[in-house]
């Protein structure tokens, strides 16, 4: 697999405040990710540093191997900020033969299909259009492109549900046909499990978790029983949080399970749990403070 | 079939995606919506229809061709094998046995209910 986009140690300081400290990430070829972290997290400075709209303090990006000097942007990348600040007087399909000229890859029977898809009228001035419509003129812009490195940054933000899994659909088809790199910064982070293969958590500006959907999925339990029962069972076990009822404890565990532990908790008369990525993500974050 | 629009599958957090990728074929296999030597749907439109990542997909079809369950017809798609169907059954056959059943003794150890009342339950829910 060869790496399309490798940052390391990036470091952003606002005054005294560090919006990314230390931050690394490698993003593989032809691979969906997601980027997940709260508000302020730092998801959106990331993207900025790599598109080269700031600069951070310290540290390298380096892109298909090449470094990217101070500024720079990506070859054959799409950003799509979460605030486009489009021209306002410009008309939706004049917006999009603009972007679509800095796009070797653009392809305009896609734009055409997506504009339908999102009932837009392509005569619209900008200004015309609610928030939420003028992100998926963000995301037209985004798709059709099919730029080998894709950023999406909070992509589905103020859409409602049906555009969301609109957008979500035509990602994916679209992806399985012409496969690239996408990123997707989101918080609604249950509707991206199933379709980014692989994430990146942040908060506060570092690197909390990185790690395949799936391993996620398979390691996050919620563990819970009798406190002394809980205590033994997750002896050894990566605990990210706990709580205490009565007698009763909760654990929320990071840890991959075997036949042999679930055979240790039902003699314990402990219950496991799967846990939602929403919920692991929340408890992560608890416990990594 | 439905465009999809309205179709919305929900994935549990009780095994992996491409786990539950391989039953959902399964499943249209044993209702025959697929059937012997029928092409099943593409990656991409698979992918598209149940909100998933294709690599998600693609793991799930691996394991249904590894256990002879699909082929592959080169350039064309994944097809449906000609045992599919007693093939499943007899792995889900397997899997009742040793999870749901053994689930189900489980919980009834807890209401501490005998093999008698069970097999009655079993009876009379058979009759309704």
């Amino acid at each position: 697999m060869s790496i399309v986009l490798s940052c390391d140690k990036l470091n952003k300081k606002y005054g005294r405040t560090y919006a990314l400290r230390d931050l690394d990430m490698r993003l593989e070829e032809n691979v969906i990710y997601g980027l997940l972290g709260r508000n302020g997290a730092g998801k959106t400075s990331l993207l900025n540093i790599i598109a080269g709209g700031i600069f951070a303090n310290d540290g390298t990006i380096e892109v298909r191997g090449k470094k990217l000097g101070k500024g720079a942007f990506p070859e054959d990348c799409c950003f799509v900020r979460e605030n486009n600040k489009l021209f306002g007087g410009a008309r939706l399909i004049e917006v999009l033969q603009f972007a679509a000229n800095f796009h070797p890859n653009w392809d305009w029977t896609f734009a055409h299909k997506l504009l339908q898809t999102f009932q837009l009228d392509p005569n619209k001035k900008i200004k015309q259009l609610s928030k939420g419509t003028e992100s998926l003129v963000g995301n037209i812009i985004g798709l059709a492109s099919r730029a080998t490195l894709t950023l999406f940054d909070e992509p589905v933000l103020g859409l409602d549900v049906l555009m969301r899994e609109r957008f979500y659909k035509e990602l994916l088809e679209d992806y399985a046909n012409h496969p690239r790199t996408i990123l997707l910064s989101t918080h609604l982070i249950d509707e991206i499990a199933p379709i980014a293969e692989r994430v990146y958590i942040i908060d506060e500006g570092t690197l909390l978790l990185h790690d395949e959907m799936n391993r996620i999925r398979m390691s996050a339990y919620l563990i819970r029983g009798n406190s002394d029962a809980v205590a033994s069972f997750t002896e050894g076990k990566r605990v990210l949080h706990t709580e205490s009822y009565g007698h009763g404890k909760l654990a929320a565990i990071f840890e991959k399970l075997n036949d042999g532990d679930r055979l240790q908790a039902r003699k314990l008369d402990i219950t496991i749990e799967n846990l939602t990525l929403q919920k692991f993500f929340s408890y992560l974050i608890e416990g990594g403070h | 079939m439905l465009s999809g629009e309205v179709m919305n599958v929900t994935f549990d957090e009780k095994q992996p995606i491409f786990q539950q990728v391989a039953d959902i074929i399964e499943d249209d296999i044993l209702n025959e919506t697929y059937r012997e030597d029928e092409q099943i749907l593409s990656v991409a439109q698979f992918s598209q229809l149940f909100q998933i990542n294709p690599a998600t997909v693609v793991k799930g079809i691996g394991l249904l061709v590894n256990e002879g369950i699909l082929y592959k017809k080169r350039g064309l798609g994944m097809y449906v094998s000609s045992d599919a169907k007693p093939k499943i059954q007899n792995q889900r056959r397997d899997r009742f046995y040793k999870e749901l059943l053994s689930n189900l003794l489980c919980e009834a150890d807890k209401l501490e209910l005998t093999t008698e009342d069970i097999m009655n339950m079993i009876k009379q829910l058979k009759k309704e």
